[in-house]
C-alpha cells in the first residue's frame, strides 16, 4: 500500500516546531527518522493531516554529559548512539544494543527517541531505558517535564506523552563502579524484532547481585520489569539454585500473549533460557575482572 | 574461496573459464539497467487489479457500471473480455499449462478459488484513481467452504474447487469428481521383492511448505496497443516468447501482431515463467487506446503468483547391511493450488534419480487446493521429494553405522546407469561430486559443541529446446550478438565467451543484447537449466557460420577455392598447398570488404537444442542448534555439483551459492502462514523471512567438471541443482547433532524445541 495524502513541514528549531504542530492540529504528527513512521503510513495504520519534520531541529541532537548523567538528544540515530565514546564508557548497554535492532540502513536513519516514543514493545531500546532507570525528558510549548522509563511506557506503542508533548532527550545515570549490565534477543532472523529479549542490570558484588533491574521486551504490551525475578536474585550470590528461583518467579511476572512466533508457553521457556544467559554474562564479565 | 575439481586444463581455451567482467555489471551498479517497471511511455495509464477477498467463492454478478464512470478511469475488463478457452494441456518449461485455466488464473470466471484470485482490472490516469475505482467495483460473491491443506484436499467429502475433476492416470476412470487432478507413477523392477530382500527397512513421513520464489522485483509490464491492433509489451519475465503466446492465445490475437521485449529481470527463479498482469494491460490498453503500465505489490506477489508446492510426501527405502539399496519405494502428494499443474511429474522423476535401483516405485498426486496456483521454482518439484528420499538414505546409513557417502557411493549412478525415470544416463558426475565431498576439508573438520553435520545430494534433469541467436559481424569488425533468453544467471557473458572463444577475437569486440520477439526465431524460455546450453550452442553455431562465411569471402578475394581457406584465431588465410600465398586477414579486414564481396555478414542459428545432460550435486552442511531456545544456525556449508563445464565460473557459483541460500531459507524459515479464513496472514518480506546475508554462512563451492559431450563446451546447466540438497543436507545436520530425525519443513526454533523436548523425554535425545 502507499501513505495516504499528507501535508508536509520541516521545521527548522523547537520552538519553530511546535508552531508548526500547533497550528496544524492535533491530526498532526511528529517525523523523526521514519523508520517506523512511514511504514504505519504505507500500511495505513495511521493516517495523519500533516507530518511535521524535527529531524533538523538542532536542539534535538547531540550526546552531552552532565551532572553524573549522560544526556542523549531524541534525534541521535542509532548509529551514533553505537559509534559514541560516551555511551560507550557510561552506558555500555545502549552500545550493546545498538547492533541488535534492524539492519544498517534503519540504524542509520533511526532515531532514540522516535524508538521511544513510537513503544514498540519488541524494541531494544526502550527496555535498556527502563533497566537503566533513565528519565525522559519532555517538552511542550511552554516547558519541560521529567517521567521516569518506567512510567513512559503505558501500553502497546502508547506512552505517557501528551499530545502536545515531545521527547527532547533522554538522560540515563552513569554506570556505577562495579556495575554490569548486558541485553541478549533472541530473533527468527537477524535484524528482526525479536521473538524474546532481555536487558539487565546490577551492581556486581563477588558473585553476589546488587539492586538487580530486569527487563524483557517482546513478551508483553511493553517493556516489562519482572519485579519477582530480580526480588529472588537480590542480595544472593548468583548460584544455580538462585538462578532456577528466579526463572520460576518469572511465572508471576510475565504473561505472554501468542503469536506467529509461538505459544505464550514457548515465550516464557525463551524468557526462561535468556534469564540465565544474561545472568551468565553478567557474572562471567565479573569474573573475568577479578581473575 | 573456490577450488576446482576435473577442471579442464585453462590453458586449452582463452576466455572460456576465465572470469571475465561482466557485461551487465556496470549498469547494474550504477542503476542505469531498466527492470520491468522502469519504462515510461507517453500518455500511459496505470492499471490495478481488483483481487478476490475470498479462498472460495462463486461470483454471482460483478457490476463495474460505477468504477467505469469515474472521471479518469478509461478501461475496466473483466471476465466478460476473455473469450473462454478448450482444456488441453501444453508443456511450459518443465510444468505444463491448460489454456482453461490460464485463463482463469489470469482473470476469475466462475469462480474465485483463492485469496488474491483476479475479478477485474482497471486502467486509469493515476494510481490513486484507479485504486478509488476498484472500490467502486460490486461482487457479488456467494462464498463457499474452502480447503488450503493437500491432505485435506484429498479426502472425501472436501470442498471441491472443480466440480468436473475426474483424476487422470487412474484407470478405470473414477465416477466421482474430486481435487486430485492426476496420478503418476514411474520406476522399475519388482519392489515387494525387493523389500523382501531387506535387511533394513526406514519409513518415514514428510511435510514441506510452499515457499515463494522470492525474486526481488516483482510483476511489472508495460502494454501498448495501437489503434490497428499492434500490441507492444515490455515485461520482466523469463521468456519473452512464451508471453507472447499467452498473450496472443488468450487475447485471440495473431502472434505476428504481438512483440514483446524483455526487461532486465530482477530475480525469476521460475517464477516469471507464466503470465500474470500481462493480457490484462493488453486487454485494458486495446480498450482505453493508451498505454497501460501494472505493476505488482509485494502483497500481491505473495498472494497471487507462484509460490512452489506444499507437499506431503512418503518414503520405503530397504538395503542390505552392506549398504546396498534393493529398493525404493515413494508417495508424493503435491499441491496444485487452484489449478491441475503441481511439479508432482518432475517431483516423482527426481525422486530416486541419483541412485542405481533395481526396484523402484513412485506415484504422485497434484492435488489442487485454495491457493495461488504454483509455479515453477528452481528444479520444480525435485527439492521436496529429494528432501525425503536424501533424509531416508542418511537414516540408513547411520543405522547401519555407514558412512553417509559411502552409502551413497555404493549405490551410485553412473554412465549407463537406467534411471527410476526410465532412460539410461551419458557420461554424469554424481560419483565425482561424491568423491570430492569425501576429500573436501570439510567433511574431515571436527565439530564443535551442538554441532552436527549432515550430507546430502541431488539431481536436476536440464533441459534444451528451441532457441534462436543472431551473431552480425560489424563494418570494423565487431560483433553484435542477440539471444532470445532472458539473462539471469550470467547468460550475456558466458554467450559472449563462448562467441569470442569461436571466432579468436577479444571479448570487447562482441556487444551483446537479449532480442525482442520480433528480432529472432522463437526461444524458449529461461529456464530448466537450458539458457546457457541452448543459446550457448546456438551461439556456437552462429560463430561458425561467421567463420564459414569469413572464409568464403576471402577465398573470393583470393580466387581460391573456399576449401583452401582456414580460419585461425581471430583471422583467415590460405591453407594446404596454398599457404603464404596472400597475407592472412583478420576478421576486421573482412568486415571492411563485406559489402564489395557478398554484403553484411551474420551467423544466424536456429536450433532445437538436444543432449541436455543433467547435473547431480552433494552439499555438506553444519548446523549449530541451541539447545534451550531450538535455533538451528548453519555454520558452515560446502556445495559441490558437476558444471560440465564452467563458462564462467563466477556465475556457476553464484549459481550454488543462491541456490543454497535459499534452501536455507526453505529448510529453516520460509513459510506460509494460512489463518482459519484461508487468507495468507504474512504477505511480505517482514513475516516470510527469506533469508538475509547475515543469517548465511559464507558459502563454500567446489565446481567438478565432466563435461557433457553434446554441447560444443561441455555445459551441462547449473541453475537448479543447487536448491535440491540443502534441505536434506540441513536436516542430516540436526539429526547428527540432535539425534532427532526433522521431517516437517521449515525447521523452525518452536518445531526444534518441541521435537528435542519429546526427545529427551523419551531418553533419545543426544543434547
Ligand atoms: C525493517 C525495520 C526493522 C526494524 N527493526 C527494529 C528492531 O529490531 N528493533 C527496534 O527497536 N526497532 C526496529 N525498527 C524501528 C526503528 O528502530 C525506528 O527507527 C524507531 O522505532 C523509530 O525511530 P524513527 O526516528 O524512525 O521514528 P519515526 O518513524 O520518525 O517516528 C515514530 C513515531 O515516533 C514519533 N516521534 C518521533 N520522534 C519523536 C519525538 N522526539 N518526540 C515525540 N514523538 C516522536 C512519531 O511521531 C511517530 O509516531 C525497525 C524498522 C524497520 C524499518
Amino acid at each position: 500500500m502507499k501513505a495516504p495524502p499528507f501535508a508536509y513541514l520541516r521545521a527548522t528549531s523547537l520552538d519553530d516546531a511546535f508552531r508548526l504542530w500547533s497550528a496544524a492540529g492535533p491530526e498532526a504528527k511528529l517525523l523523526a527518522g521514519g523508520q517506523s513512521l512511514i511504514a504505519t503510513l504505507a500500511f495505513r495504520l495511521s493516517e495523519p493531516s500533516a507530518l511535521i519534520d524535527i529531524s533538523r531541529v538542532p536542539e534535538l541532537g547531540g550526546i552531552t554529559e552532565a551532572g553524573g548523567a549522560i544526556r542523549i538528544g531524541a534525534l541521535v540515530t542509532h548509529a551514533q548512539l553505537g559509534a559514541s565514546e560516551l555511551v560507550r564508557r557510561h552506558v555500555p548497554l545502549l552500545a550493546e544494543a545498538v547492533p541488535l535492532i534492524a539492519h544498517a540502513a534503519v540504524r542509520n536513519r533511526g532515531t532514540f527517541g522516535g524508538s521511544l516514543a513510537f513503544a514498540d514493545p519488541a524494541a531494544e531500546l526502550p527496555a535498556c531505558c527502563v533497566a537503566l532507570d533513565a528519565t525522559v525528558i519532555a517538552r511542550t510549548r511552554s516547558g519541560e517535564r521529567r517521567i521516569p522509563a518506567a512510567q513512559f511506557f503505558t501500553g502497546l506503542y502508547t506512552t505517557a506523552l501528551a499530545a502536545d508533548e515531545l521527547i527532547a532527550a533522554v538522560e540515563l545515570p552513569q554506570a556505577r563502579p562495579g556495575e554490569r549490565s548486558t541485553i541478549i534477543e533472541l530473533a527468527r532472523r537477524s535484524g528482526d524484532y525479536a521473538m524474546a529479549g532481555i536487558a539487565v542490570r546490577a551492581k556486581i558484588a563477588g558473585s553476589t547481585l546488587v539492586e538487580p533491574n530486569v527487563v524483557f521486551f517482546g513478551v508483553g504490551d511493553r517493556p516489562i520489569s519482572a519485579g519477582r525475578a530480580a526480588s529472588a536474585l537480590a542480595g544472593k550470590p548468583a548460584a544455580p539454585a538462585t538462578v532456577a528461583e528466579a526463572q520460576a518467579a518469572l511465572g508471576g511476572d510475565l504473561d505472554p500473549p501468542a503469536d506467529q512466533h509461538g505459544t505464550p508457553e514457548m515465550k516464557l521457556h525463551l524468557a526462561r533460557v535468556l534469564l540465565a544467559r544474561a545472568l551468565d554474562r553478567l557474572i562471567g564479565h565479573a569474573g573475568a575482572r577479578a581473575a | 574461496m573456490q577450488e576446482k575439481v576435473k577442471d579442464a586444463p585453462s590453458s586449452q581455451f582463452k576466455w572460456v573459464g576465465t572470469r571475465a567482467v561482466r557485461p551487465d555489471g556496470v549498469d547494474k551498479v550504477t542503476g542505469r539497467a531498466r527492470f520491468g517497471a522502469d519504462l515510461a511511455m507517453p500518455g500511459q495509464l496505470v492499471g490495478k487489479v481488483l483481487r478476490s477477498p475470498h479462498p472460495h467463492a462463486r461470483i454471482r454478478a460483478i457490476d463495474v457500471s460505477a468504477a467505469a464512470n469515474l472521471p479518469g478511469v478509461k478501461a475496466v475488463v473483466t471476465r466478460d473480455d476473455f473469450k473462454d478457452q478448450p482444456s488441453e494441456f501444453i508443456p511450459a518449461g518443465e510444468m505444463m499449462i491448460n489454456y482453461r485455466d490460464v485463463v482463469r488464473n489470469v482473470m476469475a470466471r466462475e469462480k474465485a478459488l483463492y485469496e488474491g484470485h483476479p475479478i477485474a482490472a482497471v486502467a486509469a490516469t493515476s494510481t490513486s484513481i484507479a485504486k478509488q475505482a476498484l472500490k467502486l467495483i460490486k461482487v457479488d460473491y456467494e462464498v463457499l467452504p474452502h480447503v488450503i491443506d493437500v491432505v485435506d484436499a484429498m479426502q472425501p467429502g472436501a470442498p471441491l474447487l472443480h466440480e468436473d475433476m475426474i483424476t487422470a492416470g487412474v484407470e478405470p476412470a473414477p465416477k466421482t469428481p474430486s481435487n486430485v487432478a492426476k496420478r503418476v507413477e514411474f520406476g522399475h523392477g519388482d519392489v515387494a521383492a525387493g523389500f523382501a530382500q531387506a535387511e533394513i527397512i526406514v519409513e518415514r513421513a514428510f511435510t514441506t511448505k510452499p515457499v515463494h520464489q522470492g525474486y526481488i522485483e516483482p510483476h511489472a509490464c508495460v502494454a501498448s496497443v495501437s489503434e490497428d491492433g499492434q500490441a507492444d509489451v515490455w515485461v520482466t519475465t523469463q521468456g519473452h516468447w512464451i508471453v507472447r503466446a499467452h498473450c496472443a492465445r488468450l487475447l485471440g490475437w495473431d502472434v505476428g501482431k504481438v512483440r514483446v521485449t524483455a526487461a532486465e529481470i530482477g530475480g525469476g527463479f521460475g517464477g516469471k515463467t507464466v503470465v500474470y498482469l500481462e493480457p490484462l494491460a493488453l486487454a485494458l490498453s486495446k480498450k482505453a487506446r493508451r498505454p497501460v503500465k501494472m505493476v505488482m505489490t509485494r502483497e500481491e506477489v505473495f498472494r497471487a503468483s507462484g509460490p512452489t508446492s506444499g507437499a506431503h510426501v512418503h518414503v520405503k527405502i530397504g538395503a542390505r547391511k552392506d549398504g546396498r539399496i534393493v529398493a525404493g519405494e515413494a508417495e508424493l502428494k503435491y499441491q496444485a493450488g487452484a489449478f491441475a499443474g503441481s511439479p508432482v511429474q518432475p517431483g516423482a522423476m527426481c525422486a530416486f534419480a541419483p541412485y542405481d535401483l533395481e526396484n523402484v516405485k513412485v506415484v504422485g498426486y497434484d492435488v489442487v487446493t485454495n491457493r495461488p496456483k504454483v509455479a515453477a521454482y528452481r528444479a520444480p518439484g525435485g527439492p521436496i521429494s529429494e528432501f525425503a528420499v536424501e533424509s531416508v538414505i542418511d537414516e540408513i546409513a547411520r543405522k547401519l553405522g555407514m558412512d553417509p557417502i559411502a552409502l551413497r557411493l555404493k549405490n551410485a549412478a553412473k554412465q549407463g546407469t537406467r534411471a527410476a525415470y526410465g532412460p539410461k544416463f551419458g557420461p554424469i558426475g554424481f560419483v565425482e561430486t561424491l568423491e570430492a565431498a569425501k576429500a573436501h576439508a570439510h567433511w574431515r573438520t571436527p565439530l564443535q559443541k551442538n554441532q552436527g553435520r549432515g550430507v546430502a545430494s541431488g539431481f536436476w534433469f536440464n533441459i534444451g529446446g528451441e532457441t534462436s541467436v543472431s551473431l552480425q559481424l560489424n563494418e570494423d569488425g565487431t560483433l553484435s550478438l542477440t539471444a532470445g533468453t532472458p539473462d539471469i544467471g550470467g547468460l550475456r557473458a558466458s554467450l559472449c565467451m563462448m562467441a569470442a572463444e569461436e571466432l579468436g577475437v577479444d571479448l570487447d569486440r562482441i556487444r551483446v543484447q537479449i532480442g525482442d520477439t520480433g528480432q529472432l526465431g522463437y526461444n524458449f524460455l529461461t529456464g530448466g537449466s537450458r539458457a546457457t546450453f541452448s543459446s550457448g550452442m546456438a551461439t556456437v553455431e552462429a560463430a561458425r557460420e561467421v567463420i564459414k562465411e569469413a572464409c568464403k569471402r576471402a577465398a573470393k578475394l583470393w580466387e581460391l577455392p573456399e576449401d583452401a581457406v582456414e580460419y585461425m584465431s581471430g583471422g583467415v588465410r590460405p591453407a594446404g598447398a596454398n599457404a603464404g600465398k596472400h597475407a592472412p586477414m583478420t576478421l576486421s579486414d573482412i568486415a571492411g570488404i563485406a559489402g564489395k564481396t557478398g554484403g553484411p555478414i551474420a551467423g544466424y542459428a536456429r536450433i532445437n537444442a538436444h543432449g541436455a545432460a543433467p547435473s547431480f550435486a552433494t552439499h555438506i552442511a553444519d548446523v549449530e542448534i541451541d539447545p534451550e531456545t531450538g535455533k538451528a544456525t548453519v555454520v558452515r556449508y560446502t556445495a559441490i555439483q558437476d558444471a560440465g563445464r564452467a563458462i564462467h565460473p563466477s556465475y556457476v557459483e553464484g549459481q550454488y551459492q543462491g541456490g543454497v541460500a535459499q534452501g536455507i531459507g526453505w529448510a529453516l524459515n520460509e513459510e506460509y502462514i494460512y489463518g482459519p479464513d484461508g487468507r495468507l496472514q504474512n504477505p511480505g518480506f517482514l513475516d516470510y523471512r527469506v533469508p538475509v546475508a547475515s543469517d548465511l554462512p559464507m558459502i563454500d563451492t567446489v565446481i567438478v567438471e565432466v563435461p557433457n559431450p553434446r554441447h560444443p563446451y561441455g555445459v551441462r546447466g547449473v541453475g537448479e541443482t543447487p536448491i535440491v540438497p540443502p534441505m536434506a543436507a540441513i536436516a542430516n545436520a540436526l539429526a547428527d547433532a540432535t539425534g532427532v530425525r526433522f521431517t516437517d519443513l521449515p525447521m523452525s526454533p518452536p518445531k526444534v524445541l518441541a521435537a528435542l523436548d519429546e526427545a529427551r523425554a523419551a531418553g533419545t535425545a543426544k543434547m
